[in-house]
């Protein structure tokens, strides 16, 4: 019977290659980053394109990044790109209304208030978040309802803040810019991949991945997600822990809404216009469930990677970007049907 | 052989919108005693657990812990009484490992400011886990296994080993036979009376009869939402306790001879 | 799902908008409803304060309805439908989609509420009082003047260009683009337009899609970014990488932000509509058409589109600077 022990091998190894969603998902990567190759002349495999790909991931990286914790604890919020339209505002208006800055500042003479910016960005996305909790937590309104409550006001708030129009302030363009290894011939090679931004977006994401997956935060949202009831009977404050983590993804997107202040150099009311659903996008491609319980930061990280690697590729090669839509849309039916299978297999 | 009241239950109602699922209900837990609750299908056993572990708010009546009054919010100040309860549905969280779900609430942390940072020291609670589960003396499945990867049983076994391993005065057991082979509902027996050795107040709620009248002090029946008797569990006999949990006597037998 | 969570966040807005316009209502007065495209457009901004100047001397009451920040024919509809429903006298309409606000349109008119166009227009104008747009067709062939002027176009050499867009179907991006292809044929044959992409409405996207072309295309000549988030992304872009001045960069609208960026260089030149005009004239002919039930002389009226670069006035700038409600 070597002929039954042969095919029993080969599922077997399909299944595990299934059943490890990062071996997946960086599969995936390299078969469009071919494919966009192969359909771009070659232009595709530059590090100026990957380059963009990664100021695009920083853009979105912290939505996705909060959308994991908040969909592992089985909750969704659509809240997040009003927070980033929002963020980005708040900051330009203190900076430009309030502190009477101008555009003028540049460079690192911007430095300081920048980082004040960062901190204004990041309490008023912990703002909407601490609203959030409240909605969910006291008045008992479902996840949906209660950030796509926040999602609407947000945006409102946004428009009537800036005027409808982007707040020009203080910037310095270098910090979204890819950093050179000094010495090494740009022309011969290209080592800019990494903006200072990108990098700092890359650092936030590993500490939030190392607090879910090695700390107590992660335990906590995993069984809430899994099983509140379990959860609040081991004695887990289910509210308390629930709060926590729309205030992370609030103060997240506040982050990203910074960080879009920075890659344009105005605070923008449509900034962070449609980001939410390409966040909660690359959870789901990530390999995270809608029913809570599941999700890593590893797959997130990938999905953000691969939607803007769509993103870039289509417009490398030529193809109308209306495809992105569509790809993006059997990405996450993919997703979905890898999950299905993964959880057959687990049952056997 | 029974020693003081430790946790005492009076006059509790709780209603579920019109459904009323416990009425007045009254009784005494002992150290080193054994209570067996039986009734019907609905008589209110699992509300009771539950107002006795803090999952649910009573809407009215009175715990009385070592003799002080206590008033649950939330069952992290049951678990923290030394007060552990197995939900007669799952308690577990299926996504998480068998020593997560042993920790779950009362983790270990790493030495250091990780530690204070709350990292998981995952690989010390996997062997205490395990270590722990042995003890209580169940065949426990490897601690770095998804709950959600376990049969109805190892889940159930679980469970039990998790409860029993952290009490530390009252363990509540919301029908432990449940998905059990014989075999192991017959060490689950052996584990009550073990607990009850070691001074514990144990509630133990089943509809298997058997094991009831085997493991049992005492037996409480409840009836839609009453306790309708409370007796040593010798004055009981098989037939006597399925018309008693049925409402076809009121009287045990023994006790109009005594009259 | 996408399309019921628009849905439901326009009704919010909407419902807040009606709430802010009940304030001022009075006796048999005219009320004009104004569904516009996306309320985070600093474009739809500066028409709303034409617009309200205009109703304030008319003395009609305004509804100024539209969605927060989805230029969407999805979130448009039921916003449309919940407007008729509180049966103003007009409407002005901006659709975002020529087919699929027409049904909505009709409706309004076989309700009796006269309806104008402006900006954008439904496919079929019979029924439609008055069409006011800028003239987008030759806005785009402005900005193709602009470009070529600053590139120095020379016949018999080749210059490589693309076009930012917001969406294939907006009707001024696609006359400006009509426009722009039009003047490049007839004018600046040398001028190859390589590429055109989307930003759907996110001016982080826009400068994404700039980011992207400055690798694909080396030799980028010039950039035409149909509107004001598309502008406002390839600015950014330019500037991030020190390309400001390099490549020709031609906007559209005039947003304080972009317009200071004429001075600083990174626009060549911002082709800037006068959408508080529009605003005015349209809600000035519906009066008239629903006070003397008299069409006007001419339905289609274009309002021209002018350059402003480095050459304009400061007053002329000022002037068509747009301008954000109180
Ligand atoms: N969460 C709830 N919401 C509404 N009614 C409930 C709820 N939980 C229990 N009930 C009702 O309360 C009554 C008592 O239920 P309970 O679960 O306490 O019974 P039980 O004695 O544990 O029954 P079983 O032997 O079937 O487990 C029943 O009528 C039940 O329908
Ligand atoms: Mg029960």
């Amino acid at each position: 019977m070597t002929d039954s022990k042969q095919t029993l091998s080969v599922m077997d190894r399909a299944r595990s290659l299934v059943g490890n969603q990062t071996s997946l998902l960086i599969l995936v990567m390299i078969v469009l980053s071919i494919v966009f190759t192969a359909f771009s002349n070659g232009t595709f495999l530059s590090t100026g394109v990957f380059a963009n790909i990664l100021t695009d991931w920083g853009g979105y990286i912290l939505l996705a990044v909060g959308q994991t914790l908040v969909v592992i604890s089985g909750g969704i919020d659509l809240s997040v790109g009003s927070t980033v339209s929002l963020s980005s505002v708040v900051a330009g208006f203190v900076m430009v209304k309030v502190l009477g800055l101008t555009a003028e500042l540049k460079g690192v003479d911007a430095w300081g208030v920048l980082f004040l910016a960062a901190l204004i960005s990041i309490a008023t996305g912990l703002v909407v978040g601490a609203i959030n909790a409240v909605l969910i937590n006291v008045l008992k309104i479902v996840p949906f309802i209660a950030t796509l409550s926040t999602f609407g006001a947000a945006a409102g708030l946004a428009i009537i803040i800036s005027g409808g129009m982007p707040m020009q302030g203080p910037s310095d363009f270098s910090l979204i810019n890819p950093v050179r290894i000094p010495g090494i011939d740009p022309l011969v090679f290209d080592t800019g991949l990494f903006s200072p931004m990108v990098l700092i977006m890359i650092i936030v994401t590993i500490v939030v991945g190392l607090f879910l997956h090695k700390a107590r935060f992660g335990l906590y949202t995993y069984a809430i997600g899994s099983n509140a009831f379990a959860a609040r009977a081991a004695g887990i404050n289910v509210k308390k822990h629930t709060a926590k983590i729309y205030l992370v993804s609030g103060a997240l997107s506040g982050l990203a809404g910074f960080y879009a202040y920075v890659r344009l150099g105005s605070g923008s009311p449509s900034s962070g216009t449609g980001m939410e659903l390409y966040a909660i996008a690359a959870t789901v491609i990530g390999g995270a469930s809608l029913m809570g319980g599941i999700g890593r930061m590893w797959g997130t990280a990938l999905g953000t990677l691969i939607l803007f690697t769509v993103q870039s590729g289509l417009l490398m090669t030529g193809v109308a970007t209306d495809w992105k839509q569509i790809i993006v849309a059997i990405l996450i039916a993919a997703a979905v049907a890898v999950q299905t299978l993964q959880k057959k297999n687990g049952a056997r | 052989m029974a020693g003081e009241v430790i946790y005492e239950v009076k006059n509790v109602s709780k209603r579920y919108g019109s459904v009323v699922a416990l009425d007045g209900a009254s009784l005494k837990l002992h150290a080193g005693e054994v209570l067996g609750l039986v009734g019907d299908n609905g008589a209110g056993k699992s509300t009771l657990v539950k107002v006795l572990s803090g999952a649910h708010d009573a809407d009215g009546g009175e715990l009385f812990l070592d003799g002080k009054e206590v008033r649950w919010h939330d069952p992290r100040q049951a678990l923290d009484a030394g007060i552990e309860t197995l939900y007669q549905e799952s308690g577990l969280a299926p996504h998480l490992t068998v020593s997560q779900n042993v920790f779950l609430g009362r983790e270990k942390f790493v030495k250091g400011l990780l530690g204070k940072l709350g990292f998981l020291a995952r690989k010390q609670m996997e062997e205490e886990a395990h270590h722990d589960l042995e003890a209580v003396g169940i065949a426990v499945p490897a601690s770095n296994r998804s709950v959600s990867q376990l049969s109805g049983g190892q889940r159930q076994a679980v469970a039990i080993g998790r409860a029993v391993s952290w009490a530390k005065k009252v363990i509540i057991l919301d029908e432990p036979t449940n998905h059990l082979g014989a075999r192991q509902a017959g060490e689950v027996l052996q584990i009550v009376k073990a607990a009850k050795a070691k001074g514990l107040g144990v509630i133990f709620i089943s509809h298997t009869l058997p094991h009831v009248l085997e493991v049992t002090d005492r037996v409480v029946v409840l009836r839609l939402g009453k306790i309708v008797k409370d007796a040593p569990t010798h004055l009981f006999d098989g037939d006597t306790l399925v018309a008693m949990i049925t409402g076809t006597i009121t009287e045990l037998p023994s006790e109009k001879k005594s009259q | 799902m996408k399309r019921s969570l628009r849905t439901i966040a326009a009704f919010g807005v909407a419902a807040a908008l009606v709430a802010g316009a009940s304030g001022c209502a009075a006796n048999k007065q005219i009320t004009i409803a104004f569904v516009m495209g996306a309320e985070s457009d600093p474009f739809f901004q500066a028409m709303k304060v034409g617009a309200q100047a205009e109703a304030k001397a008319e003395g009609v009451k305004l509804i100024w309805q539209g969605d927060a920040s989805h230029y969407d024919v999805a979130t448009e509809v039921p916003i449309v439908d919940n407007v008729i429903a509180q049966k103003p006298d007009g409407l002005v309409l901006i659709p975002t989609d020529p087919d699929g606000l027409q049904a909505s349109s009709d409706k309004a008119v076989a309700a009796g509420i006269a309806v104008a166009n402006v900006d954008t227009h439904v496919t079929d104008l019979s029924k439609v009082v008055t069409f006011i747009t800028g003239d987008n067709t030759d806005g785009g062939a402005k900005a193709a003047k602009a470009i070529a002027d600053k590139i120095g176009y020379t016949a018999g050499k080749t210059y490589e260009v693309v076009v930012g867009l917001t969406s294939a179907t907006a009707t001024t991006n696609v006359a400006r683009l009509e426009g722009f292809k039009a003047a490049v044929a007839a004018s600046y044959p040398g001028i190859v337009i390589k590429d055109v992409a989307y930003s759907a409405s996110n001016p982080q996207t826009a400068s994404s899609n700039v980011n992207n072309w400055l690798t694909k295309y080396p030799n980028l000549s010039g950039i035409f970014a149909i509107d004001g988030t598309n502008a406002s992304g390839a600015a950014a872009a330019l500037q991030a990488k020190g390309l400001t001045g390099k490549i020709a960069l031609v906007g559209y609208d005039a947003y304080p932000a972009n317009v200071d960026l004429i001075k600083a260089g990174v626009f060549t030149a911002l082709i800037a509509q006068d959408p508080a005009a529009e605003a005015r004239l349209a809600i000035k002919t519906l009066v008239d058409y629903i006070k003397n039930k008299k069409s006007p002389a001419q339905r289609d009226v274009v309002i021209p589109n002018v350059t402003l670069d480095a050459m304009t006035s400061a007053s002329d700038l000022a002037k068509y600077t747009y301008v954000a409600t109180k």
